[in-house]
């Protein structure tokens, strides 16, 4: 391990002297250029006396294996059954209940208690087993088995590492935001892994923010997704639209206004907010503020550029499934995800499907069979167009969702005609690739059922420790002075995955 | 090696069953013993912490599960029904380390959340093999029920301290802390500064230019005060204070699927609680009289309409799918807001911190059981109908008439109690469980007395405007309809003889059409009269036989509707005229016309024979609800605002404190439980609590909120300066967040402020009070104050979202974020830009001729930063004009001076200066 160099020395109690102030937002009256001014070190020393002399230099703790990650999202619970993780048994015992079968009842497991904490409502039961909706097999040289409605993303099986032994502990869709903060509902809050990994590593390229979500959503609670809390908002993942018209809200300089009006003018707002900064060296708001002006203008012009797939060749569309209608819109999703890793972005979080999507509470044929046709052909063009461009070497993508789904058919009274499955915290597979990551390889084991986890448990918070060892970071060496966190916040990395 | 053998031998104190987990952990516990060696283990910093982290919620002074305290070293060792916690010496022997440590899940401690790791359970074993010392004097945790914030607040001493500083007791309590510590205090903020905070704080809107100037002019004590009682009488301030108790009471609009429309949560014509806060907030109605109006105006005053949408406070609450989620966030909310408790932990367990038990829970949601959404009229407005029940799968699009508002329907509600938070889990044979507060807060005198409601408001069909309104629609209806029969009689006797006969035929039958509407118009008029008058008899306000009454109005309404029939036959015969003498014959036409005649002759028909009918059924003029109600809300609401309550005002004056100076006093202002943080003054908070409760100024009505603003805004601490001289680094030692107040807290403004600010500066801000919510789409081009606009848990307004909008699920606290996209909103939005342009125009036709650039800029700092600029800053601002001017000459943009003045306008308003408090 490479041992990080120390925070440069700051003056005593996190004050800042004034010509330090000066220094670090790069104000001085001989006029430099706008983008020079406020050099990448400078903003970035700024950055850590914000949160007092202790914080972290950004910049890994020892060497990475990967620059970026591309955190592809599928919310309302993907059933493990009926992707990566196939039970044949479920179709030996199908509509026969768990006492029929010769396994040990699921239920009377302590393993069930355990990892089930239900936020509101009673623990999911159901006592008859579903068969398999859909048919599987054995894919690529590894021979891991998937099932049959990704024939796309199957051809690309020999690069991935699947994790068939995820868990979580909320059995509502809460989980989704455990998923990304590691904290289960009921627990206090936690900055989420793209806001970790945000701080930890600060920018490779300071034209882009740096922690993208890319998606869309009517449910605002999907914000808490990339919600940066304590560490601060600059750590926030900032919301992206693929609308060529508004990629940013207010994104795009007023009609009639020219550029270099405008350029004049955020050079002098910048430069009365640093004569304000001489009045207030105090001001975190301020010197955040004059950051934010620097990124605004610059991303002004840096995000309509990243975001135009005009400059992709129809090729790569038709590789990410943006010649078809049913695949348009996450290809796009994804290409836009590439493109932005390919600048310089550290954290991709796109969001493929509508919130809640795979929530497949009845019709689970159906509704899976459409999601997945959904997302196989874009999520295997991102595979291979990484693979291809050499990105496969820094970029990781991880695929996740926030819980598995029943073994059993959901059997509530109110559902008029049962066929699918419940919320299943006990188990579910996410899959990593690229860069760091194991190829064509299986990790965990659920039970034959595929209800509880029977080898390598991990817990959420696992596969966030995973990516930050690929990058660099070690999570214990990120912690706040007097933000506790606890060990299972941290999680630990998935070592059997790593390459 | 047979690490079982010891345990086999101990003393056991368990039963067998806990023998068998405690040999399977018993390799980790000896690797955990060597691990940490032979040291002695720090009991305050290392064993005590963890313990109450993990184990006091239910073995110390809130719970004494198995009869067990762990919250004192003495208490372990006195054990619980099963003997010691710990063996000092013999961690083997402890069942504290075996329940810990143990593998069985059901047996381990603690039951929920992790267990504890390898480490901590190294270093319990090894504090107890360490001899498991106890500290001097060590005492166990206090009884929960004499946590601070339990016991009602006395009015403290005012400490000597702040001579020479201080201007009100507020800032001797500050002051005492500064002495104690070393703290210098920042000196007092320039008049610039002071006038615009104060004018921000107190009314959301920075002051005019002309304000300005006129403080710069007289800066002093006197003229301040002047402002500060002016800014509090300026009805403008209610807009600004109901936006932060909005918050707090969750203020939302109607959502659910807006797009549909269908109204899930919250309810449409809620705005008018909205308007009621801010008409409360400057009238300076009492916080205790606020608080009681929004749990139980129905109850209190259930005749006064103004006071009735107050419950919109529990309207909010509604959730159309689901019941239980309705009483779920009234009993959440209701607790946090009013009470600073979170009783809402109760819902699946007893309160892990507070003694607030499960069933208490039970208790404080049965207050709520009864109720009901009911829809009531408006004077001037249409009958916006009787409220729905709800049918599964339909929707229900917003009322776009008259008031919202809560009633108890269920008169013997009852309420059951539930496990696990689920409500499908109530228990069986458990009986319902009764109305009332925490039991340990609840006092001796608490009693529910059931309300009788007055005629009106069970049956606000008796109301006079209602009757009136009705008896006037019916009036001018027959009064036209008097007028159209009058002139078509005219038009028929005026027919001349070369009228051809198929003229006169329709002449004659549109004279007919005419006359049955006259008769219905009259006959509609005599039915309302006698139903009128049958409901005075019914409510015994006339002299009239109550049962005659409503035969009378039975058969008047009978008498009504055949002479709707026969208009409607007379109609029919028009319409069949008609399509028989087309120009062009129509089959179908003829057809449908001969289809509703037949139609209007039967209804003629059967209206006729029901006229016979012997009957005493009239249409009432509106729904009725019980006479009565439970009384459970006003007792809950007179419980809540009684001076004994230790919680009420003192969350009332925390949240008051927090939004004059950026932070509360109890930084979680939901919660003043034991989990809450500690008050960093507890006497001033105390002290201020009692203050709007018994206001010490005479002539003050208690729970009067504009005093303590008045008391605040004129403290000493609050014309603090918000620098901080180079000489007061050892405040930063001493305490660098400033939580002790040793200078003012700069802040960014809120969302609404910042867009308020900016229609305010350029001059256009409409200041139309109240109203229905405008749509979000509107932000950027309707000119009213953001309180104003749709807030709602679907979506908010772009704008106002950048800024952090606050969360209308809840938020009990703001948050502020700085982020690129805020820049963004104010560089590339089009209504910064047309500010700027505004004020440019405003400020050169203020300034006179043509002013020049220094007196130009100087103006325009004044204007939107209420400052005068330093001289560094008008040199840069001369640079600046001069390079735009050249920049855009070169573009041939005409007028280039103005626009680039407009552009050092927009700068301004760019300006971190503008969007922060100082």
């Amino acid at each position: 391990m490479i041992a990080r160099p120390l925070p440069p020395a700051g003056p005593p109690c996190g004050r800042v002297r004034r010509r330090t102030f000066l220094a670090d937002i790069g104000f001085g009256i001989t006029g430099l250029a706008l983008g020079a001014m406020l050099h990448r070190d400078g903003v970035v020393r700024a950055a850590a006396l914000d949160t007092g002399a202790a914080a972290p230099d950004p910049g890994p703790h020892f060497p990475p294996r990967a620059k970026n990650v591309i955190w592809i999202f599928l919310s309302g619970g993907v059933s493990h059954l009926e992707t990566w993780d196939p039970k044949p048994a479920l179709n030996r015992y199908a509509g026969k209940t768990y006492a029929e079968t010769p396994f040990e009842n699921p239920f009377e497991n302590p393993l069930f208690r355990e990892r089930s904490r239900a936020v509101v409502g009673a623990d999911r039961t159901h006592a008859q087993i579903f068969p398999l909706q859909v048919g599987f097999r054995k894919r690529g040289e590894c021979g891991v088995e998937i099932s049959d409605w990704w024939p796309e993303l199957a051809s690309c099986a020999d690069d991935i590492a699947f994790v068939r032994s995820m868990y979580t502990t909320d059995n509502d869709h809460a989980a989704e935001f455990q998923f990304h903060s590691g904290r289960h509902k009921l627990d206090p809050r936690e900055p989420t892994i793209g806001s970790w990994i945000h701080y930890g590593l600060g920018s490779l390229n300071e034209n882009l923010p740096q922690f993208v979500f890319l998606g869309k959503y009517k449910d605002t609670r999907v914000r808490e997704n990339f919600d940066a809390l304590y560490l601060g908002p600059e750590h926030d993942g900032i919301e992206l639209s693929l609308d060529p018209g508004a990629p940013l809200p207010f994104g795009s300089r007023p009609d009639g206004m020219l550029a270099e009006e405008q350029r004049a003018q955020f050079e002098f707002i910048r430069d009365l907010n640093a004569l304000s900064g001489v009045e207030y060296p105090d001001d975190e708001q301020l010197r955040a503020r004059i950051k934010a002006y620097e990124l605004a203008y610059r991303m002004q012009a840096s995000v309509p550029e990243a975001l135009d797939l005009g400059a992709e060749s129809a090729e790569t569309e038709r590789l990410y499934g943006i010649d078809r209608e049913e695949t348009a819109i996450y290809g796009r999703r994804l290409l836009a995800a590439r493109r932005l890793a390919e600048r310089g972005v550290r954290f991709t979080l796109v969001y493929l499907s509508d919130y809640g999507e795979w929530d497949s509470h009845t019709q689970l044929r159906d509704l899976h069979a459409r999601s997945c046709a959904r997302v196989d052909r874009p999520i295997a063009g991102l595979l291979k167009d990484l693979k291809r461009r050499g990105m496969d070497q820094e970029t990781v993508v991880v695929c996740c969702t926030e819980f598995g789904r029943t073994p059993g058919l959901e059997m509530r009274d109110t559902l008029a005609n049962p066929t699918g499955r419940d919320h299943h915290p006990h188990a579910f597979t996410v899959w990593l690739a690229g860069a760091g990551v194991k190829k064509g390889v299986v990790h965990g084991k659920t039970d034959e059922l595929g209800f509880h986890v029977v080898e390598h448990p991990h817990y959420v918070t696992d596969i966030h420790a995973t990516l930050l060892h690929l990058l660099g970071l070690d999570p214990k060496r990120l912690d706040i002075p007097g933000r506790k966190r606890l060990e299972i916040d941290h999680g630990r990395p998935i070592a059997e995955i790593l390459a | 090696m047979d690490r079982s053998i010891p345990l086999l031998a101990r003393r056991s104190v368990g039963g067998p069953a806990s023998l068998v987990p405690a040999i399977v952990v018993l390799g980790l516990a000896w690797a955990g013993s060597t691990a940490t060696g032979g040291e002695a283990v720090d009991y305050e910093a290392k064993i005590k912490p963890l313990l109450r982290d993990r184990c006091f919620a239910c073995h110390g002074a809130l719970k004494q599960q198995a009869g067990l305290r762990l919250d004192t070293v003495a208490l372990m060792l006195e054990g619980g029904d099963s003997g010691p916690a710990v063996e000092p010496g013999e961690s083997e022997f402890s069942p504290l380390i075996e329940r810990v440590s143990s593998a069985e899940p059901s047996l381990r401690m603690p039951p929920e959340g992790e267990p504890l790791d390898d480490e901590q359970i190294a270093l319990l074993r090894s504090w107890i093999d360490g001899g498991a010392a106890a500290p001097e004097g060590e005492e166990p945790e206090p009884d929960p029920r004499d946590h601070w914030a339990f016991r009602p607040p006395t009015r403290p001493p005012v400490p000597d301290a702040g001579l020479g500083w201080a201007r009100d007791p507020i800032d001797a309590f500050l002051a005492a802390e500064h002495e104690r510590l070393g703290l210098d205090r920042s000196p007092e903020a320039p008049p610039h500064v002071l006038l615009r905070r104060v004018y921000l704080d107190l009314i959301g809107l920075p002051p005019s230019r002309e304000d300005l100037l006129a403080f710069l002019d007289d800066p002093s004590d006197a003229h301040y005060e002047r402002i500060v009682d002016r800014l509090l009488a300026d009805p403008r301030h209610g807009e600004r204070w109901a936006r932060h108790w909005m918050d707090v009471w969750r203020y939302s609009d109607w959502y659910g699927r807006r797009s549909v429309p269908d109204v899930l949560n919250s309810y449409a014509m809620i705005w008018r609680w909205r308007d009621w806060i801010v008409r409360s907030l400057n009238a300076d109605a009492g916080y205790d009289h606020i608080v009681r109006m929004m749990l139980a105006a129905d109850e209190l005053a259930p005749d006064d309409p103004e006071q009735l949408v107050a419950t919109g406070y529990l309207v909010r609450n509604f959730y159309r799918w689901n019941y239980n989620s309705w009483m779920k966030d009234s009993v959440e909310h209701t607790g946090k807001a009013f009470l600073g408790l979170t009783i809402n932990c109760a819902h699946c367990h007893d309160h892990k911190y507070d003694p607030i038990s499960h069933e208490d829970y039970f208790a404080f949601r049965a207050f709520f059981e009864p109720i009901e959404i009911r829809h009531d009229r408006v004077p001037g407005e249409p009958d916006p109908g009787p409220y729905p029940t709800y049918d599964y799968g339909k929707s229900y699009g917003p009322i776009t008439s008259g008031m919202v508002r809560i009633f108890d329907k269920t008169l013997d509600a009852e309420t059951f109690l539930y496990t696990r938070g689920e409500s499908r889990n109530v228990v069986p044979g458990r009986p319902p469980i009764p109305p009332g507060p925490p039991r340990f807060l609840a006092g001796d005198e608490f009693a529910i007395e059931p309300v009788e409601l007055p005629p009106e408001s069970a049956y606000p069909g008796l109301k006079a405007f209602i009757r009136l309104e009705e008896t006037e629609a019916c009036e001018s209806a027959l009064a036209e309809a008097r007028a159209t029969l009058d002139a078509s009689r005219e038009r028929f006797e005026s027919m001349g003889p070369e009228a051809s006969d198929v003229d006169r035929e329709r002449a004659t039958i549109r004279l007919r059409v005419d006359e049955m509407k006259a008769a219905a118009a009259l006959a509609a008029l005599e039915s309302l009269r006698a139903r009128i008058a049958a409901d005075d008899a019914r409510f015994g306000r006339g002299g009239d036989d109550p049962d005659a009454a409503a035969r009378l109005a039975s058969a008047a309404e009978r008498e009504a509707a055949a002479a709707r029939a026969r208009l409607e036959l007379a109609s029919a015969e028009l319409a069949d005229f008609e399509a028989r003498h087309q120009a062009e014959p129509d089959a179908d036409a003829v057809a449908k016309a001969e289809q509703r005649l037949s139609a209007a002759r039967s209804a003629l028909d059967a209206a006729e024979q029901a006229t016979s009918e012997d009957s005493a059924d009239y249409t009432p003029l509106s729904p009725s609800y019980p006479d009565r109600s439970t009384g459970r809300r006003s007792a809950l609401a007179g419980w809540i605002t009684r001076r004994g309550n230790p919680l009420t005002a003192r969350v009332a004056v925390n949240h008051l404190w927090g939004w004059h100076f950026g932070e509360p006093l109890v930084a979680t202002p939901h919660d003043l439980g034991r989990n809450g943080a500690r008050p960093t003054h507890p006497e001033l908070l105390d002290w201020l609590a009692v203050e709007l409760m018994e206001p010490s100024s005479p002539g003050v009505p208690p729970w009067s909120m504009k005093h303590l603003h008045r008391r605040i805004v004129l403290s000493a601490a609050y014309r603090m300066a918000s620098t901080s001289s180079e000489s007061a680094s050892a405040n930063r030692s001493i305490d660098p967040e400033n939580r002790l107040l040793w200078r003012f807290r700069p802040s960014r403004m809120e969302a609404e402020v910042v867009r308020d600010s900016l229609l305010a500066v350029g001059g256009v801000l409409d200041e139309a009070i109240g109203g229905p919510e405008i749509d979000q789409s509107e932000g950027l081009t309707t000119h009213r104050r953001s309180l104003y606009f749709a807030h709602h848990g679907e979506a908010s307004m772009p704008f106002l979202e950048l800024f952090d909008a606050p969360d209308p699920g809840e938020c009990y606290r703001r948050t502020t974020s700085v982020v690129p996209q805020q820049s963004l909103a104010l560089s590339n939005n089009p209504l910064a830009i047309e500010m700027a342009r505004s004020i440019t125009s405003s400020l050169s036709a203020e300034l006179g001729a043509t002013p020049d650039d220094g007196a130009f800029m100087t103006a325009a700092f004044e204007r939107v930063l209420c400052r005068p600029p330093s001289r560094e800053e008008l040199a840069a601002g001369a640079r600046f004009l001069a390079r735009m001017t050249n920049i855009l000459r070169g573009a041939s943009i005409p007028e280039p001076d103005t626009r680039a003045r407009e552009d050092f306008v927009h700068a301004l308003l760019n300006h971190n200066d503008f969007v922060t408090i100082r």
